[in-house]
């Protein structure tokens, strides 16, 4: 089977309501969606959200990369058959390893077409992600995240997860009122919900050790990449320094970052989200390499994936032992309408079924995807 | 403030904010396209055309003082309350057809399906069937406050700048203004019906403002104009 066509949409599609935290505030979903084709038509999707901040890609970098770089790598080539996890890995090394000026890593990219490459060969052979992915969970339990808007706004969300049922909330920090902040959504939550935080690196050492100290009487489950993408040591004092367990999400890109935290013994948890970490193939990895050194593992997302990334994410968090939190599968509760027949998003407790049909288990519907694209590119 | 009146400030944002959407003031200017305001009936349509089946839900959750008007909202919906009664869905057709959507009326009909059968399929995010009783009834009585203040205005809009006669508006007017009265009882209901089930007022709030977190005015009757009108651009 050889891939002989592909399209990539660059979609906007808006937010029911706008999503912040300390480094930016989006309004709309801005992922990249590739769909291929092989030569009798069998399509797969993927896609990919590139951020600036995390690993330098852009929606231009990407769809250049793509179109340029990774689908040229990839026409007329045989795609191997798929018969367990480590296959993927043979998808993986079809893409080529490129830097690109400026750009810490084309993860988002990759993510893209080794999914849509994933998703085409399952199709073909008529398989569902969970038969390569082998699930070790029937369901899957997300965590809701409460964005850096006011006070109230803030409230009021953790208001709404509580009637959800949400067993795990995260709450976006960074901001003036951090404590006070905490301390009102420990209390509308009550002791039973795990609360985590996630800074999204906008403290100093120092000022992260002073409000660790602080929040550590929340009761906080971890906080989430506490100091901006830097120097593994000054996670490694961070760690000496405060009872609250670190996870790292922006520091942990690639492999290599993967054994340095590791090496290190910086953090006790990795977030993995697939389309930072390069796809399915590449975030196993380093799951594989965190399990072997004790580290305990979160599958994120990306604000705005669609059912896409979604879909891909379910999989890996079903397949991965040791799974400590998940988050994503927002779907229509984040975004104005998803792109797949299916509904994705979780429901009450943050629940959320396997996906067993073909491929990742979705169906993708091309006309939505037209509707939300800014940009169309046809690649032969 | 009491819970009514908080609920009534809620559905007075939602309304102000759908007359001051780009979109419906295009259409009141007579500024939209031909396709805009046919796309705009083809939405009323569809968000409509299952409406006695959402009532029918809501009936069987009804507490004891609220069954009576819900039942009656029902069998109105469907033509049966009185003799001369017309069912809605049938005057949504005769919208339909008036527009020259005579082709399209089949495929509004399975899309309509096809939005009750995604409320069903999808996960419930609430626990309980009271809570999932509450997000319906509170979507029902805001369409029904929607449009015993706006129905008339958008039937005079169609009428000018669309062409239609009196006959295929029919819908809006039993809809309309006059039907004031029967929103207030709309209202009335749905606090009722927090009572009723013994929710606190915040649950109840905090529920209501996660079901109309977004515009679901603009969302069914705009969704497929304002919220997606990309500048696509293609490129080989």
């Amino acid at each position: 089977m050889k891939p002989v066509s592909a399209t990539i949409y660059a979609l906007q599609i808006p937010f029911t309501e706008a999503f912040k935290h300390s480094a930016k505030e989006r309004t709309l979903c801005d992922s990249v969606v590739i769909r291929v084709r092989n030569e009798v038509g069998t399509e797969g999707f993927g896609e990919g959200v590139p951020r600036p901040y995390v690993t330098g890609e852009t929606v231009d970098t990407m769809v250049e990369r793509l179109a340029r770089n990774f689908w040229p790598a990839v026409v007329g080539r045989e795609l191997p058959a798929l018969r367990d996890e480590t296959d993927l890995d043979a998808l993986d090394a079809l893409i080529p390893q490129q830097e690109t000026p400026g750009v810490l890593s084309d993860n988002a990219s990759r993510a893209a077409l080794e999914l849509a490459l994933f998703d085409c060969v399952l199709h073909r052979q008529q398989m569902s992600s969970t038969q390569i992915l082998r699930p070790r969970r029937q369901r899957v339990t997300y965590s809701g995240v409460v964005t850096a808007g006011s006070l109230d706004k803030a409230l009021q969300h953790a208001r709404q997860m509580k009637l959800v049922g949400l067993k795990h909330i995260k709450v976006k920090v960074g901001l003036e009122d951090d404590v006070a902040r905490l301390r009102a959504i420990r209390e509308i939550l009550g002791p039973q919900v795990s609360l985590r935080i996630d800074a999204n690196g906008a403290w100093t050492l120092d000022q992260a050790i002073t409000l660790l100290n602080e929040l550590a009487s929340c009761d906080i489950a971890a906080v989430e990449q506490p100091l901006p993408r830097g120097p593994v040591v000054d996670l490694v004092r961070l760690k000496q320094a405060t009872p609250v367990p670190l996870m790292v999400d922006e520091s942990l890109i690639t492999l290599a970052d993967a054994e340095a935290l590791i090496s290190h013994q910086a953090v006790d948890y990795f977030n993995i989200r697939v389309s930072k970490c390069g796809g399915l193939s590449r975030s196993l990895a380093i799951a594989r390499r965190a399990v072997r050194a004790g580290i305990r593992l979160q599958v994120g997302s990306q604000v705005g994936e669609t059912a896409i990334l979604s879909a891909a994410g379910r999989h890996l968090a079903a397949a991965l032992e040791d799974l400590a939190f998940v988050e994503g599968s927002y779907g229509s509760l984040l975004l104005t309408e998803d792109i797949s027949v299916e509904g994705v998003r979780f429901g009450h407790r943050g629940e959320a079924p396997l996906l067993t049909g073909v491929g990742l288990g979705i169906r993708v519907l091309e006309d939505r995807l037209r509707k939300y694209a800014r940009k169309v590119i046809e690649l032969h | 403030m009491s819970l009514r009146s908080d609920i009534e400030t809620l559905f007075t944002k939602h309304v102000s904010e759908l007359t001051e959407c780009a979109d419906f003031q295009a259409l009141e200017s007579g500024q939209a396209s031909p396709e805009d305001y046919t796309r705009f009936i083809e939405n009323v349509v569809r968000s409509h055309l299952r409406s006695p089946q959402l009532l029918a839900f809501l009936f069987a959750l009804a507490p004891p003082d609220v069954a009576g008007s819900l039942q009656h909202n029902m069998l109105e919906e469907l033509g049966i309350e009185e003799d001369s009664g017309i069912a809605h869905p049938s005057l949504l057709k005769q919208l339909a057809i008036g527009a020259g959507l005579t082709e399209r009326l089949p495929e509004l009909e399975v899309l309509a399906a096809a939005d009750i059968s995604q409320l069903v399929v999808d996960p419930l995010l609430y626990g309980t069937l009271k809570e999932v009783g509450l997000a319906a009834f509170c979507e029902i009585t805001a369409f029904e406050f929607m449009l015993s203040r706006v129905a008339g205005r958008i039937a005079r809009v169609l009428a000018a700048h669309h062409g239609l006669g009196p006959a295929p508006l029919e819908w809006f007017t039993y809809h309309s203004e006059v039907d004031i009265q029967h929103a207030e009882q709309g209202l009335d209901n749905l606090v009722s019906y927090i009572r009723y089930y013994e929710f606190s007022e915040e649950d109840a709030l905090t529920i209501l403002e996660m079901t109309l977190r977004e515009n679901v005015f603009i969302k069914r009757y705009f969704g497929e104009l304002s919220r997606a009108r990309p500048v696509t651009e293609v490129e080989s």
